[in-house]
């Protein structure tokens, strides 16, 4: 690869400077698929814990952006992952499809954890276009915020299917599991509760707000952890699952029984994947 | 040992100049070790070459020794004095600048690696066997631990390891150690003289102190035999594009030319190869461990260095040299700058950033 010839003046900057310099965000601009649109303000910042126990604790992994290199190893490993899983055997394939190294994808700093980060940022980001079509639909029949909704999860979890990785997502909720990733878990569960209600046009700003996006965290997760072990033709039973429960939802307690499942779930997992690693518990 | 002791007899003189004092401690250093881009003359732009002129080793050209600016040759002898004479404490040395961490950070950052990993599949590799090169490797800490990784972790024996230092003497017990590592791993381990800046002029390891040639105990009758490779001896090269993995821990912040030194990694990976680099970085986002970490290294260590291996200066050179190294973003933009491509940030703070490692993959052209 040939540098440009302008790269003196460029790192003669790049040390006399402060860090936040135009060069090096022009370096670091990241694959980002969702645009940037106005929301909802008052998101709440998941603060990010240490990822393990040695490691600086400010240094929270960029939740959704990826650089082009991350995004050109992910895109690659992706296609591997419904025969290989979420795992390092899909990274390296990944690679040699790219033309690159079995060692290329030790740049990625969460290995296979960046693989499902591209896995969600990528499903949620594809969300968008999929509401426009719902819209168009729409147009003789009009829909209620809550059907939107329904509809639009519901668009999420056929995605799982498209993907072919629903027979590899309980090793993924496991990998999800582990302490240091469970914070950009949840935090991109939550980012895509905000853009399901988003995209079914629900612009209230009340305290509702915050009950019905975990409502629907909730709801998604427990639905998503159904759909593992549904056996029916195209998924029915899992519709029907995610029916019962947004219907439940607005009674009271609904959203928190699903919650009690779903961390029951990974807490389970997490024990076997730490027993599977040695560690006596 | 009498090499030793004329070694820091010679640096004594030099270093006595530098006395660390709260001043020194609270100035402001936004510069790095190396300051290639300042000491060039930008327009007198070499010839045609994409090359810019301060990658290209220059003896003649200041440089950071700690906190003096010497030349880049100068450089280059006095880090070879430093090396030697710890050679033999360095262990202790290690142990001290980083509360025993250094081993957690060397297994952490050769795990994360996973050197020799490969997928299951019937085919292997088309391009063939992993290459490893450990360059700055002195003792062979790095290496010792990807040989194992890859042989016996991920059960791949083909993959091969090149040690390479620019000092004989660190070498030297690094091949002495590497003695007691199985047979299989002894054989896909070689040992290369090497300065990290020119790759291109490299020779296989000659013992020091050498058998054949004449005993530093002569040092009155014959000249002092040198630890650090003359790159006049050269018999050989690091090819381009024959590298799968390069890494460097410990060893960068001592370069006199550190752009040279990326580009050189550049040259020497295949594309999709990976530079990594594990380094004492800037802890400053955390204000109060930071301060009590620099007056651990800078009050407690010369001394430590002085009483443990009556060697202050040395000691006293490797903590200047710390401090003097670039911030972990303008390092990794300096590895951006020599054509790498980073995932993330580029980076990751080890112990709240008393380290870091930074990687960078070299892109299909
Ligand atoms: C602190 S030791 C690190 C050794 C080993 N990598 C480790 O982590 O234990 C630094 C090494 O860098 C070597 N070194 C310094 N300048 C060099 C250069 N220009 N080229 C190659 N090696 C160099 C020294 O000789 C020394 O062995």
């Amino acid at each position: 690869m040939t540098r440009p010839a302008a790269t003196a003046p460029v790192l003669t900057r790049s040390i006399a400077t402060s860090p936040n310099r135009p060069t090096s965000r022009r370096k670091y601009q990241r694959y980002n698929a969702l645009q940037t649109r106005p929301r909802c303000s008052h998101q709440p910042r998941l603060s990010a814990i240490s990822r393990r126990r040695y490691h600086s604790h400010d240094h929270p992994a960029p939740a959704g952006p990826f650089t082009p290199a991350e995004a050109a190893l992910l895109s690659a490993a992706y296609h591997h992952v419904p025969s290989h899983g979420f795992t390092p055997e899909s990274l390296a394939l990944g690679a040699r499809d790219a033309g690159l190294l079995d060692i290329s994808p030790s740049i990625l700093r969460d290995g296979a954890f960046s693989l499902i980060r591209w896995h969600l940022h990528t499903q949620r980001a594809s969300l968008a276009g999929k509401a426009e079509k719902l819209a168009a639909a729409e147009k003789d029949k009009p829909m209620t915020v809550a059907e939107k909704v329904e509809a639009l999860t519901w668009e999420r979890l056929k995605g799982n299917v498209e993907a072919g990785i629903v027979g590899r997502w309980q090793e993924a909720l496991a990998i999800m599991a582990q302490p240091s990733y469970v914070p950009t878990s949840v935090k991109e569960l939550a980012q895509l509760a905000d853009e399901i209600v988003y995209l079914a046009g629900d612009v209230s700003v009340d305290p509702s707000w915050y009950t019905k996006r975990a409502s629907l965290s909730a709801i998604y997760a427990a639905a998503e952890l159904f759909q593992t072990t549904d056996q029916s033709p195209e998924f029915r039973e899992t519709r029907a699952f995610l029916r019962r429960r947004l219907d439940e939802a607005s009674q009271a307690g609904g959203a928190m029984r699903s919650i009690g499942e779903w961390i029951g779930f990974n807490a389970g997992a997490a024990v076997n994947v730490l027993r599977s690693k040695g560690v006596r518990i | 040992m009498a090499a030793r002791t004329a070694l820091r007899r010679a640096l004594r003189p030099l270093r006595s100049a530098i006395i660390p004092s709260e001043q020194q401690l609270h100035l402001a250093r936004p510069f790095s070790t190396t300051l290639p881009s300042r000491a060039a003359n930008p327009s007198s732009s070499s010839s045609s070459s994409s090359t810019p002129e301060y990658a290209i080793p220059n003896p003649a050209r200041p440089t950071h020794f700690g906190f003096e600016t010497v030349t880049e040759g100068e450089k280059r002898e006095r880090v070879a004095g430093v090396f030697t004479s710890v050679a033999e404490s360095y262990d202790r040395m290690n142990d001290l600048m980083s509360f025993g961490w250094h081993r957690i950070w060397k297994d952490h950052f050769v795990a994360s690696l996973n050197p020799g990993f490969s997928p299951l599949t019937s085919d292997t590799d088309p391009r063939g066997p992993q290459h490893i090169l450990d360059i700055a490797g002195g003792t062979g800490d790095i290496a010792f631990r990807m040989l194992h990784t890859a042989h016996v972790l991920n059960a791949n024996p083909s993959v091969r390891v090149t040690m390479s230092d620019i000092n004989r003497a660190m070498l030297t017990v690094g091949k002495q150690r590497s003695a007691e590592l199985p047979a299989s791993q002894q054989a896909a381990l070689s040992f290369v003289e090497a300065n990290a800046e020119d790759l291109t002029r490299t020779r296989p390891l000659h013992p020091y102190p050498s058998p054949a040639e004449p005993t530093t105990h002569d040092a009155h009758t014959h000249k002092p035999e040198q630890a650090f490779f003359d790159p006049a001896t050269a018999t050989g090269s690091i090819p381009d594009a024959s590298v799968d993995l390069y890494t460097v821990a410990f060893g960068i912040r001592n370069f006199s030319n550190i752009p040279a030194a990326l580009r050189e990694a550049h040259r020497v990976l295949k594309p999709g190869g990976v530079f990594a680099c594990l380094e004492f970085s800037k802890a400053d986002k955390h204000p109060l461990f930071n301060s009590l970490y620099k007056e651990w290294s800078f009050r407690a260590i010369p001394l430590i260095g002085q009483l443990v291996a009556a060697d202050r200066d040395s000691y006293q050179y490797l903590v200047e040299s710390i401090e003097r190294f670039p911030s972990q973003t303008e390092f990794r933009d300096m590895i951006v700058d020599a054509g790498f491509v980073v995932a993330g940030e580029g980076y990751e703070d080890l112990t709240g950033g008393v380290a870091a490692i930074h990687k960078g993959m070299k892109p299909r052209a």
